[in-house]
């Protein structure tokens, strides 16, 4: 019997073969037949006998080993895999139904697991027993780790081997303001200013290794689901992320690839404030079935800040339904508070910071540490005395009052202001209209946040019956629970996000103009289209350049890809008909379609064109300026103006 | 202005079929008398699109802002992405975007009022291009260009029906509700 299943493993399995030695002496016991018979299985791959099996085993012989995690174990995949490299997730499996999704919301500096386990969400702890996971990744040797089993975040941090504050670099360039803002950090952001990817290193052994956001975010997303397998005892698959309002699709496909990368299938990808607007939803259903209300639509504000990203969402529920009104978002959050007190704390920092010394990392590991303390007990403090040795004889006593916070970062509380303002009235929804105001996020408990969405809201109270640090999370949880077609007996997973267009997605067109097709704020799926024409006599070929974004110029928007109409029939300017379609489906991928019409023509006269957006690789900020200067305007579209 | 999705009732609305469905692309339609612009068909929509926003919604046309949210919420349960059935997510998808269009439409007074007068002059709105493809009136719905926009739109119905035969080719819907519609126009012309 041995022989045979060694041979069998030998020859089909060669990957496998040392665990299944293993294996099979562990199996070689009194109940051995038995065993034999589900090892059969486990290596014909025939999950189902296996469950089955199992109880039949324990009823018979008390067998007790956990074939159905043998299995697993077995059919687990190598903890890394890098998968192919194009931006497809593919179309959504059928195996999509038979599991339930998990929600993970990936915080910049916090992470949280979260699934529906039935009846309720649950949230899921780390080995060391805590909800909330650390989201950074610590380089070693040859090999990376996380940080789950970590003891102190300090000593990682001061090694400059310790990466985190991905999800605000990932997917930009390294013009951008915030990747330049990330370069006091206490690892290595090395920037051209050209409008390309950063570099990004970890110090490991006096050595500088790069990597990539994407990478160290694969990295992070690989140990949390092993941690959740281990928790679960099954595999996963599908997960349900929460992402900001204010990322482009250009960064949404760069999360997608990181999840790739750590074998992930993202089920659906939603704003963080759609997820709180979900969890909503869901109490005030509940609360309806309670009270045998008529169940009214309510219209709740979402004002949701973490340490990088700060959103607002507006959602009118009723009967289960949260239909989000408007979004806005930014990138602002507790890392620019956090940045902005160290330079009011220790002015010269900057200067102190820019060679990347190993000691100077240990010293803004050092400030940033005590100045986060700081900021945590200011939420609950109006004086805090901050104490902080940075070696060679800089020392920082001195008390730190919580309006020298506030003094500090006028400008981000007056940032989310105005994001709150303009999501109200994107949504055209009065202050007093409002049912609601719920605030989440890490930067919730500040004083000056609460104040200053109850000023906006015209004193109204804040909403209580949300873990603020736990709600976009557990949002996301039902969410993948109701889109993994999961039924709840008693009606609590009776629901439905309809989510909107976080951005404009456009074309360049009338000059240097962003001309959307699919405005912001536009239900999803969607498809919509507008009709441009030829700005040249006998123009044969038009440049289509998709941006993303709320700039009025193109150049302000981000740049999702491009491509060219070519034999375009000859003809004044002003007569060919050039359709541009936009269709965002029920997975949220963009295609672009582009057809060409002639007055008095039943068809396009040219085959249409159909491309997935977006097209864009890395970093290629300058992409379109190289565009705009081999191509001039000679391929340039307007709008079509009505004949008069 | 922008060349919006006006179409002439009876004929096909524009657009593309989707792509994943099929590679039968631009399509041309059925014969039509009347054609400014190049048509192709949506797979499997002949029927939906002779239907009303009305009776997309499955509501009178007298129907209330709360029945409009109310038919609109359970269209939604329905054929949503989240909750369609995992065969049909592609044809309950186009479904959705339709139900989502008639309801932006008719959930909004402004739009419902032109829509409702476009009816009723027989102009169907083709349903992929239908809403004024204006996103500057979309963004600044200030009423002055509301009034603007629809003395334009007025001008155009009135080129359009001198040269055709003058509510020939109607819908039974807009024949009956023409001199209601007439009636409310003018009033919304006034204000």
């Amino acid at each position: 019997m041995l022989a045979t299943l060694s041979l069998y493993f030998f020859l089909y399995e060669p990957v496998r073969f040392p665990r299944l030695i293993r294996s099979v002496c562990l199996a070689f016991s009194l109940k051995s037949i038995v065993h034999h018979i589900l090892l059969l299985c486990c290596i014909a791959q025939r999950k189902r006998f296996v469950v089955r099996f199992r109880g039949l085993a324990k009823l018979v012989c008390g067998i007790e080993t956990d074939y159905v995690t043998m299995f697993e174990l077995w059919m687990a995949e190598p903890a890394y895999i890098v998968t192919s490299d194009s931006e497809t997730t593919g179309e959504e499996k059928s195996s999509t139904f038979s599991e339930i999704a998990i929600g993970i919301d990936l915080g910049t500096s916090q992470c949280r697991v979260a699934v529906w386990s039935g009846s309720r969400v649950e949230l899921l702890k780390n080995t060391r027993n805590e909800k909330i996971m650390k989201s950074y990744v610590t380089f070693k040797g040859d090999t990376s780790s996380g940080v789950f089993s970590q003891p102190s975040l300090e000593d990682e941090m001061f090694s400059g081997a310790t990466i985190f504050n991905m999800k605000r670099l990932i997917g930009r360039v390294d013009t951008d303001p915030v990747v330049q803002a990330c370069k006091n950090l206490p690892f290595l952001v090395q920037t051209m200013d050209i409008g390309v990817r950063p570099l990004i290193a970890a110090l490991v052994n006096n050595m500088w290794r790069s990597t990539t956001p994407e990478e160290v975010l694969a990295i992070f997303l690989v140990e949390l689901r092993a941690m959740i397998e281990n928790q679960l005892k099954r595999r996963i698959k599908n997960v349900v992320l929460t992402v900001p309002v204010s990322f482009s699709r250009f960064q949404l496909t760069r999360i997608q690839r990181a999840c790739a990368m750590a074998g992930l299938h993202i089920l659906r990808l939603m704003p963080e404030p759609t997820a709180v607007a979900l969890l909503y939803a869901q109490q005030q259903q509940q609360n309806c079935h309670e009270n045998m209300g008529s169940g009214s639509e309510k219209i709740a504000l979402i004002f949701n800040m973490g340490a990088g990203y700060c959103d607002v969402a507006v959602t009118a529920t009723a009967g289960g339904i949260s239909q989000i009104k408007a979004l806005a978002g930014s990138t602002i959050g507790g890392e620019d508070l956090l940045q902005n007190m160290m330079r009011h704390l220790f002015p010269e920092s900057e200067n102190l910071f820019q060679s990347h010394e190993v000691s100077e990392i240990k010293r803004m590991g050092l400030l940033r540490v005590a100045t986060q303390d700081v900021i945590h007990q200011l939420s609950s403090q109006s004086i805090v005395q901050l104490d902080v040795d940075l070696g060679d004889d800089v020392k920082i006593c001195k008390p730190v009052h919580r309006s020298e916070l506030e003094e500090a970062n006028k400008k981000v509380f007056q940032k989310c202001e105005s994001l709150i303002i303009q999501c109200l009235k994107d949504a055209k929804v009065e202050v007093q209209d409002l049912n609601d105001v719920i605030i989440v996020g890490g930067c919730s408990c500040i004083p000056r946040v609460k104040s200053l969405v109850a000023n906006i809201c015209k004193g109204k109270e804040l909403y209580k019956d949300m873990n603020p640090l736990e709600a976009a999370v557990c949002g996301a949880a039902v969410e993948g629970a109701v889109a993994s077609g999961i039924n709840d007996p008693l009606g609590n997973l009776d629901l439905l996000t309809i989510q909107i267009t976080p951005l404009a997605i456009g074309i360049r067109a009338d000059g240097n103009k962003f001309v959307p097709v699919i405005l912001k704020d536009t239900a999803m799926p969607a498809r919509k289209e507008v009709i441009f024409t030829t700005i040249h006599d006998n123009q044969t070929e038009a440049l289509i350049i998709v941006y993303e974004g709320e700039g009025e110029k193109a150049e302000e928007n981000q740049l999702l890809g491009y491509f060219k109409i070519t034999r375009i029939p000859v003809a004044p300017k002003g007569i060919p008909e050039i359709n541009v379609c936009m269709d965002i489906n029920a997975a949220n991928e963009l295609r672009v379609l582009a057809g060409v019409g002639m007055p008095g023509s039943y068809k396009h006269v040219i085959p249409a064109m159909e491309v997935r957006m977006p097209s864009v690789d890395d970093g290629h900020g300058w992409c379109a300026e190289a565009l705009n200067r081999s191509h001039g305007a000679t391929l340039d579209l307007v709008t079509l103006l009505k004949k008069a | 202005m922008r060349c919006h999705g006006l179409t002439v009732h009876g004929t096909n609305h524009r657009g593309f079929c989707v792509p994943t469905v099929s590679p039968v692309f631009l399509r041309p339609t059925r014969p039509v008398t009347r054609i400014a612009f190049p048509k192709a068909t949506l797979k499997n929509e002949g029927l939906t699109m002779e239907f009303s926003f009305y009776e997309l919604l499955g509501i009178p046309e007298s129907g209330s802002l709360m029945e409009i949210k109310n038919a609109y919420k359970q269209l939604a349960r329905k054929y949503h992405p989240d909750v369609s059935p995992p065969g049909r997510v592609e044809e309950y998808t186009k479904r959705f975007i339709q139900v989502q269009e008639a309801y932006e439409t008719l959930s909004d007074p402004s739009r419902r009022a032109m829509y409702d007068h476009d009816m009723a002059k027989g102009i169907n709105f083709a349903f992929n291009a239908r809403r004024r493809r204006n996103y500057h009136d979309q963004v600044v719905e200030q009423k002055t260009e509301w009034k603007s926009r629809w003395q334009s739109q007025l001008s155009e119905l009135k080129r359009r029906s001198s040269s055709k035969d003058g509510g020939g080719n109607m819908s039974w819907a807009a024949r009956m509700r023409q001199q209601r519609d007439e009636l409310s126009n003018e009033s919304s012309n006034d204000s």
